[in-house]
């Protein structure tokens, strides 16, 4: 009955609400993120961004991310590190500390974030001397 | 008055950065994927972003697909059409550097040759979601730019 007349949409948008803390904590993550969503929350990583899923929403937006608090308005897709890569991207359905064939070795580095356009920016360079010479214009006299 | 200058450019540019309107150059595969970044999977129009027919009318020109040198002229052509501010996203390895074709006679070694380039995305090509990875990398640019500020200072 609650089906047909619409109620549930309802209590589905209280729920939200209440999940996304209350109606400031609603605005302040719509603000953010702009877009309210609620979720079963499967996991943090060690950034402190928090992982949902809500089988609800349709495949593709069933899984998300919210990245951690002192990111503010400047998450970015590279600040998922790579363990969470695929389950975000339903590559597997495993989580990541569920996942049994998952390798762990000492030499594996922790994930850095994309830093192109900052100062610790990736800039490649050649240590082997150019074979061919560029073309120097001739200046205007 | 510097604040009041800067709170300014933040305004500017987050009205550039958040109707960021691209001239499609598809030049080749790396198009198909360009148009999957505008269909309902990926959902180009939710960051704004809306392509334009005439570089008139349009701030970014994505460059996606081999230019060869015959296509030079016209992507220069298009690219001086366009009105300030642009920006130039370069997509997949033949427009970053001339990928396969690098060796071709008659294939432009990479677009930054011809335009100037802001955000190279790297693939072969490139999925959707590398493309709007970039977009939003444009996007983070976009931001950080300070024309009044700098017009200010002068």
């Amino acid at each position: 009955m609650d089906k047909f007349i619409g109620l549930d949409k309802l209590a589905r948008f209280f729920a939200i609400i209440k999940q996304n803390g209350g109606i400031t904590g609603s605005l302040f993550k719509l603000f953010r993120q702009d877009d309210l969503k609620v979720g079963t929350l499967v996991g943090e990583d060690k950034y402190g961004n928090k992982y949902y899923e809500n089988k609800m929403y349709f495949y593709g937006r069933s899984r998300w991310v919210e990245y951690a608090d002192h990111y503010f308005l400047d998450y970015d897709g590279s600040q998922v590190p790579a363990e969470w890569f695929g389950w975000l991207h339903y590559k597997t359905d495993y989580l990541p500390h569920q996942d049994p064939g998952r390798p762990k070795y000492n030499w594996m580095s922790d994930h850095k974030e994309n830093m192109s356009g900052t100062s610790r920016q990736y800039v490649p360079y050649s240590t082997t001397p150019p074979k061919i010479h560029s073309w120097v214009p001739p200046k205007a006299k | 008055m510097e604040f009041a200058v800067t709170r300014f450019d933040d305004l500017v540019n987050w009205g550039r950065k958040s109707s960021l309107w691209p001239l499609t150059f598809g030049l080749a595969c790396c198009a198909v994927e360009m148009m999957h970044m505008a269909s309902p999977r990926y959902d180009m129009d939710r960051y704004g972003v809306v392509f334009r027919a005439s570089p008139r009318q349009t701030d970014v020109i994505i460059v996606a697909g081999t230019v060869t040198n015959k296509m030079s002229h016209a992507v220069r052509k298009v690219y001086d059409q366009m009105p300030e501010p642009k920006w130039v996203i370069s997509m997949g390895s033949c427009a970053n550097g001339g990928g396969y074709y690098h060796y071709s006679y008659s294939v432009v070694r990479g677009v930054d040759r011809i335009i100037p380039v802001d955000i190279f995305v790297p693939g072969c090509p490139p999925t959707a979601e590398a493309l709007l990875y970039g977009v939003l990398q444009l996007q983070k640019k976009v931001k950080r730019t300070a024309t009044f500020q700098m017009w200010y200072r002068k």
